[in-house]
């Protein structure tokens, strides 16, 4: 057990190394004039260029200057982020937490309704209860996420009017950034709470909902599929007939029995697809212009902000490497085979 | 075999699968009692139905086996027709199985300790410390030793002698009034498999127990059992006391049990076994089902099928065996 977490953690460095490596590789492409002039805002100072390109060491060795970055971005220095107008630690630590949070509330509902229904659909097998299960699943994985979104924003914004869209209310801003309120954990969900102002707390969450319900969809279903036949599976397995033979209740065989071998596969499955939303709510983050980190990608990337898109990238590998290692450790706790091992 | 000494009291069981190539018979009309405190040991070989019939008799089958007829009387409840929340009661109660794989029959994810202990309290109203300390005794009693350390360990813990040894346990947490034992042995090294037939064969003695022993091998039927079914492409060919059989095999398909058992002894490869291969359910004859491989086979023994001929303490299915009766 101990082994097989520090083996993962020696895994982070050589991943983020990677990752990192291969993007500011492909940065390269541009040629040192172009990288210069992301430097310039005034093109009255484009006389400059050559002195930007002096200054930064843009015509060094691609692993002088990747050496350089890494050597800033040791001592926590990821340089300016010129599409947020801020330090890239800073733009990171400023929209990180909307995503995490985003990403928590869905995996929740991911999770929670995915093993449900695919236990149900299951121990139902055949039945209606299994049919709507799977027709939900295959209508949810089929649906792409910016239709769903935009059909989802169509309906409760345009016409129902329930949830805001755009960014927090001017409400929110106003408390959030004035002295009164603290930040405890950099979750506004529950900060809003621990400072007991629901108001912004019941703001927050409408700006959640719907980016949350467009993320689910997709990874729910595939969450209702793997849930169905892994518990379809230890249905069949000798040890529930063991425990039908002794007399146990109907409830005792499929949850206690069955289900708990068959959510092994679901903590993989979930831990892959938390990574992925914490990298990857782009889609539903431009679409509900909720402020993540991913909207925060996306305009690093169109604006050519390097230290932006790079800061971004080392975030999403040390997220990648650490959601496995929760991955195996919550594995480790379902599974005694391996927990002893 | 008086029926009215029986505990167990199965009549012309018929059990069929549907399948892809349509619906199959696998048992077709198995009928037996099970004398209080004896010992029925039910032989035949791989794929003759002696695991659909053990799990028939508590309605353990998949959802694609369908108990077409027959009956299981039980203290005057017809286990086939009982309601499932009654049925509930009497299993792993009054009528316990351990099964062929150990080490599959154990959930891998739970303690052993706690497989025990649920199976106590899922028929005893007592608490959750009296459960544990009467699994703890269980299992010294079927010769775990350190059993209270063994109890908070997991199946892949334990050796599949060991996992069997669980099984018994909680087979005779209840003090059932029958145990059905579906091959228990044969997933077992040799050495072991001693062990715990013996094991077995004094705990049915110490708690004066009912058992049915299903078993591929005819050695250790002498061992262990009082009488003998012989079942073959799901009906039954002979049954009788244990020393009948040994002595007196009426049916050519014991007879040819018999000679291969002696022949493995004798370390003589002479005889084989028996030649030819088992039906296939579906695909048999509609006579006799031993015909294809019966070396006295006539014609008739391949068009009507043979009903029990004999005595009730000893009776064969063979045609054979009509002009003595
Ligand atoms: N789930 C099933 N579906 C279809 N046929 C089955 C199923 N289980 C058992 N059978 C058939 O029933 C016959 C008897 O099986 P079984 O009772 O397991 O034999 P045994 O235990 O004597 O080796 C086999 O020929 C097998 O093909
Ligand atoms: S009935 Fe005929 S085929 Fe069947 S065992 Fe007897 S002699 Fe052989
Ligand atoms: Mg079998």
């Amino acid at each position: 057990m101990f082994n097989y977490v520090l083996r993962r953690l020696l895994l982070l460095p050589v991943v983020i190394l990677g990752v990192t490596f291969l993007l500011f590789f492909l940065t390269q492409r541009l040629s040192p004039e172009m990288r210069a002039s992301l430097y310039i805002k005034d093109p009255r100072q484009m006389g400059a260029l050559e002195e930007v390109i002096q200054k930064y060491g843009l015509r060094d060795s691609v692993f002088k200057q990747y050496g350089h970055w890494l050597a800033n971005a040791l001592k926590g220095d990821l340089g300016y982020s010129q599409s947020a107008n801020m330090p890239v630690g800073q733009a990171i630590k400023a929209y990180l937490p909307a995503t995490v949070q985003l990403a928590v509330v869905t995996i929740i509902l991911v999770v929670f309704f995915g093993v449900w229904f695919g236990c149900v659909s299951a121990v139902k097998k055949d039945k209606w209860q299994d049919v709507v299960a799977r027709l939900f699943s295959v209508g949810g994985f089929s649906l792409p996420i910016f239709v769903l979104g935009l059909l989802l924003l169509m309906l409760f914004y345009g016409r129902l009017g329930w949830f805001s869209p755009g960014g927090y209310s001017v409400y929110t801003d106003m408390i959030v950034h004035g002295g009164d309120f603290h930040s405890y954990t950099g979750f506004l969900l529950v900060d809003s709470l621990l400072n007991l102002n629901f108001r912004v707390f019941g703001d927050v969450l409408s700006h959640l909902v719907l980016p949350a319900v467009t993320l689910c969809i997709g990874s729910f279903a595939l969450m209702v599929r793997v849930m169905r036949s892994s518990m379809l599976e230890e249905l069949g397995k000798d040890y529930v007939r063991t425990a039908r033979a002794k007399g146990l209740a109907p409830w005792q065989i499929t949850y206690k029995h069955a289900g708990k071998n068959a959510v092994i596969p679901v903590i993989t499955l979930a831990s892959i697809q938390f990574i992925r939303l914490l990298g990857g709510t782009v889609i539903v983050e431009t679409i509900f212009e909720y402020p993540g980190i991913g909207r925060f990608g996306v305009i690093a990337a169109q604006q050519l902000d390097i230290a932006g898109i790079m800061g971004f990238s080392l975030m999403v590998a040390v997220l990648f490497v650490l959601g496995n290692l929760l991955s195996d450790v919550l594995y480790t706790a379902v599974d005694p085979r391996i927990r002893l091992d | 075999m008086n029926s009215s000494s029986a505990l167990l009291d199965v009549q012309n069981l018929r059990v069929s699968f549907s399948t892809e190539e349509g619906t199959v018979q696998v048992l077709k009309g198995l009928s037996y009692s099970l004398p209080k405190g004896k010992v029925l040991a039910v032989v035949g070989e791989s794929g003759s139905g002696k695991t659909v019939h053990a799990l028939s008799l508590l309605r353990l089958l998949p959802p694609t086996a369908d108990i077409e007829e027959g009956h299981v009387l039980f203290e005057g409840k017809d286990l086939v027709s009982l309601p499932e929340r009654q049925l509930r009661k009497l299993r792993g109660a009054r009528i316990s199985m351990i099964f062929q794989d150990p080490m599959s029959s154990l959930n891998p994810v739970l303690t052993v300790g706690e497989q025990l202990k649920e199976t106590i309290l899922a028929h005893r109203k007592i608490s959750k410390l009296r459960a544990k300390a009467a699994a703890i005794r269980l299992l010294k009693k079927v010769g775990i030793s350190d059993a209270a350390r063994r109890y908070d360990q997991y199946p892949f813990q334990f050796s599949g002698g060991m996992c069997q040894r669980v099984m018994i346990a909680m087979a005779l947490a209840l003090k059932p009034q029958v145990l059905i034992a579906d091959e228990p042995t044969t997933a077992l090294d040799v050495t072991i498999q001693a062990q715990i037939l013996r094991l077995i064969k004094n705990l049915q003695q110490q708690t004066g127990m009912s058992a049915v022993f299903i078993t591929h091998n005819l050695a250790l039927v002498a061992d262990v059992a009082d009488e003998v079914l012989v079942l073959y492409g799901g009906l039954c060919m002979e049954k009788a006391s244990v020393q009948a059989i040994f002595k007196n095999p009426l049916h050519p398909y014991t007879q040819g049990l018999l000679n291969s058992l002696v022949s493995i002894n004798k370390k003589e490869d002479l005889l084989p076994a028996i030649a030819g291969n088992p039906p296939v359910p579906g695909k048999e004859c509609p006579g006799c089902p031993f015909a294809p491989r019966c070396q006295r086979a006539e014609k008739r023994c391949f068009q009507t099928r043979p009903p029990l001929f004999g005595k009730r303490e000893h009776q064969a299915a063979c045609w054979l065996l009509e002009e003595k009766a």
